[in-house]
């Protein structure tokens, strides 16, 4: 029998699957002539948090072929399904190739120049008749390290505003404050391996079978090769996750904030908790109460020191004794003998325990407190900072860490945790980049809910938006969308296709994306992971970078980016390296990382990465017998918060009964812009739709597919009914994606916000359904 | 014509069934099933978006718990065809 070429790759394929699951194979002859022309090179994934490890195999200019990367430790040589949109994410029918200027209802085709010299006189105008805070860039922890650290070095250090945010504000927000009020810097102390190396594993409100479906595979691998490991999935509705879990426990909607609290009551009355790990490391404090939500313009609410009351062990223990487990029961739904057994786990001194959450935990409207929560957990029982055992916030964009966080492209941030209102920060940011350190404000800038609602009170005459699209996925997003549609900002959208948000543009820039470009990203575990160009941006699509540094010049800051034209991405990178260096967040050279899978900052003086943090057995910071220290905290004690449980914004009640909630699917990202260019995924996957549990479907009259209605105080769509789908919400609950740009689902979400992190609550708010 | 090597995580005993029933559908050949319950399978169909949708399909079978792509090619190759 001949065997042709396609019976090579088909050869290839098959070995290539063998070798990710560890099993040797030899690829038969004829598979390398096979691939002969292709071309491999190593990039991170485009789409989330993970980071994995891809090849990609270009040939021709042309993306042909990708793969798990073998040699990637985060994915071992597997990708999930969203590996298939790489390559169709960039080759779309309609990809932006163009700039194009709005001129009345049409948009027409410009030239580079006449696009970024429009954009620089409104700008300009905007700043002499109205000051550096009318004007705003919105961008995305889908940037690049160097994306981001051009937009946070040209509006805070060049244009002199910090109206500069990324929609990780949306996301991540929640867990970065609480990573700062409680250990003093971002991101967290363990990493990936914890998921390799623990045995109990307890998930907040966390879909990881669809929202991280690799992590969730190594978490099983560990669990069919380790009997005693053991997942506990608490969360307000059934998914694939449940299907794995050993346990699943209904949880009400913003029940954690009292199921938490309960499991602590537990641990402080029966002393389960190590008690000389919390006088050597631990203060505890009590915050700022009685918080608002956000619902109002310009509300403003801080935690100032003045504001934080400083407690002792038994005074905490006394404030705790409140929250038994019938009240926890009372508020989450969960059995009080449930919360009894959990603190009993947490405390388990066999037991490695891991704490993994994500949005239902972020976007919350005590989303702050509720992280607090969590670590006090593991700070009450010493199980942090081990191998195997630590909480672990899981983030959902490629560098919504490595830029928006650590770049520090929000409102109130400065590169590596330094922050706008410290004036040693803004000193030493105006240092490195080379300008009179009064150019940057002190004033913390818009947080993103107040961006947009900048617009419509005709505050933000401009606004530049990059790599995002806020006009589909933020809450309430008809009151924003109005507003553009009437104009009352001049605004540009930088993209790679076209969007709700390009829909309402001023200005469209084409922009490069993933390959089309040289990059970094920052994935969940301290990963940074480089890349280089591989293939031609198509048309006139340029880089980010590109397109803010022309701008730049046109505004007369071309001088803050001196660098040559070959070393650019070497020359940006040791130059926000400066920012990382001795404080416990320090990069690598960046020729180190164009060798390797990503490293794990902080990066030791002999280029080793690191593991864990704070712990002398991996990190360079921790002398030899300190065991454990926790060195950029104050004083080096990290904090225990006392939060006590605050009702959500917005309840069901008798004429708004259900709670809704909008989340992600396995299949498409985000607002799908490009994992929506898959049309037969589209068929797959149809569409938005409204899942309910069948009692309640069934009470209503609704069957399966039907029409159903659902409506908010802010707005109604109409979905069809998903009942015993793969996703099923408890009783008294409705849940529906936010993929589908016909259905813009979030306009019934409430804008409330977490007053700490003014990241918005997209989990929680109150809506009736009726079959349509 | 896109062709894709893919792994299979199956539940608890349910891997041989997968296996069975995956083997039956166009465009997917079963390599292998490993002893943890995993299937080495290679999928191809007309056109990626094709892929994509048979790949979605096996995700929704009972007993598969997650189904991951290790490598895809997506050359054309029908001028090469005997």
């Amino acid at each position: 029998m001949e065997l042709t070429r396609r019976d090579f790759i088909k050869a290839s394929a098959a070995a290539a699957a063998f070798a990710a699951v560890g099993v040797p194979v030899v690829r038969p002859k004829g598979v390398e002539a096979a691939e002969a022309g292709i071309t491999w090179g190593k990039a991170p994934c485009r789409f989330c948090g993970v980071g994995c490890c891809v090849l990609v195999g270009v040939k021709g200019g042309k993306i042909v072929a990708t793969k798990g990367d073998p040699a990637g430790p985060v994915n071992k040589g597997l990708n999930c399904i969203k590996g298939y949109f790489l390559s169709k994410a960039l080759y779309g029918k309609d990809r932006l190739t163009k700039p194009l200027i709005r001129k009345g209802n049409r948009m027409v085709e410009a030239s580079w120049d006449e696009a970024l010299a429009l954009i620089a006189s409104k700008f300009k105008e905007s700043i002499a008749a109205h000051g550096p805070d009318s004007v705003a860039m919105y961008g995305s922890g889908q940037w690049t390290v160097h994306e981001g650290y051009t937009a946070s070095k040209l509006m805070k250090g060049g244009i002199g505003t910090n109206n500069l945010e990324p929609n990780a504000r949306l996301c991540m927000a929640s867990a970065v404050v609480a990573f700062m009020n409680t250990f003093g810097s971002d991101e967290p102390m363990g990493c990936y391996d914890d998921l390799d190396l623990g045995d109990t594993y307890i998930l907040w409100g966390a879909n990881m079978a669809e929202a991280h479906p690799v992590l969730f595979s190594r978490l099983i691998d560990n669990k069919l090769k380790h009997p005693k490991v053991r997942l506990i999935d608490i969360a307000t509705r059934r998914t694939r996750t449940t299907k794995m879990a050993d346990e699943y426990i209904a949880m009400r909607p913003h029940g954690d904030l009292a199921a938490v609290n309960s499991i602590i009551h537990v641990i402080l009355r029966d002393k389960l908790y190590d008690e000389s790990f919390i006088k050597q490391h631990v203060n505890f404090k009590r915050g700022k109460e009685n918080a608002p939500y956000g619902l109002k313009d310009k509300e403003v609410f801080n935690e100032t020191p003045a504001d934080v009351k400083n407690l002792t062990f038994d005074e905490y223990k006394d404030l705790m004794k409140q929250f038994t487990p019938q009240w926890g029961e009372k508020l989450s739904g969960i059995p009080a003998k449930k919360i009894e057994e959990l603190a009993r786990i947490y405390s388990d001194k066999s037991r490695k325990v891991n704490s993994l959450w994500t949005m239902g935990v972020n976007q919350h409207s005590r989303g702050v407190w509720v992280n607090n929560l969590i670590y006090n957990l593991h700070l009450l029982t010493g199980k942090i900072c081990k191998p195997g055992e630590n909480p672990l916030s899981l983030t959902g964009q490629p560098s919504a860490c490595g830029t928006a966080r650590e770049v520090g492209t929000f409102a109130h941030r400065l590169p590596a945790d330094m922050v706008v209102m410290n004036e040693a920060h803004r000193k030493k940011a105006a240092e490195i980049w080379g300008i009179d350190p009064n150019k940057i404000p002190a004033k913390v800038g818009l947080h993103t809910m107040e961006m947009f609602r900048a617009i419509d009170r005709n505050e933000v005459k401009c606004i530049w938006i990059q790599c995002t699209n806020p006009f589909q996925s933020l809450p309430n997003v008809s009151r924003i969308r109005k507003a553009a549609e009437a104009r009352k900002a001049f605004i540009v959208v930088s993209d790679i296709y076209p969007t709700k948000s390009t829909e309402v543009a001023n200005v469209i820039l084409p922009s490069a994306s993933w390959v089309e470009k040289e990059g970094v990203f920052g994935n969940t575990e301290r990963r940074t992971q480089q890349w280089f160009k591989m293939i031609e941006p198509p048309g006139q699509a340029r880089e980010d970078t590109w397109q803010m540094i022309e701008f730049a010049k046109r505004m007369g800051l071309g001088h803050l980016f001196p660098y040559s034209e070959k070393g650019f991405y070497k020359e940006m990178w040791e130059e926000y390296r400066k920012f990382t260096i001795g404080n416990g967040k320090d990069l690598a050279p960046y020729e180190a990382y164009a060798k390797v899978r990503g490293l794990r900052w902080p990066i030791k003086p002999d280029g080793r990465e690191t593991r864990w943090r704070y712990t002398e057995a991996d990190d360079s910071y921790v002398k030899k017998g300190e065991g454990i220290k926790f060195y950029k905290a104050p004083g080096n004690k990290v904090n225990i918060w006392f939060r006590p449980y605050e009702p959500p914004a917005e309840s069901p009640d008798r004429e708004y009964p259900f709670w809704y909630s909008t989340g992600r699917v396995l299949e498409h990202w985000h607002t799908g812009t490009m994992t929506g260019r898959v049309p037969e995924l589209r068929r797959a996957v149809p569409g938005a739709t409204i899942e309910m549990h069948p009692e309640d479907a069934k009470r209503l009259g609704i069957r399966n597919r039907d029409m159903v209605r659902i409506t908010s105080r802010r707005g109604s769509i109409v979905l069809p009914a998903e009942v015993n789908g793969r996703g099923a919400p408890e009783k008294g609950s409705v849940f529906t994606t936010f993929f589908d740009e016909t259905k813009l689902v979030n306009e019934l979400c409430i804008d409330a916000f977490d007053p700490l992190s003014k990241e918005p609550d997209f989990k929680k708010c109150a809506v009736k359904v009726k079959k349509a | 014509m896109p062709v894709s090597g893919i792994v299979l995580t199956c539940g608890a005993g349910s891997a041989d069934d997968v296996a069975l029933r995956i083997a039956a559908i166009k465009g997917v050949e079963v390599h292998g099933v490993l002893p943890d319950g995993r299937i080495v399978a290679v999928v191809e169909a007309d056109t990626v978006d094709g892929e994509v949708a048979l790949v979605t399909e096996l995700q929704e079978i009972e007993g598969v718990v997650s189904v991951q792509l290790a490598y895809h090619n997506f050359e054309d190759f029908e001028a090469e065809r005997p």
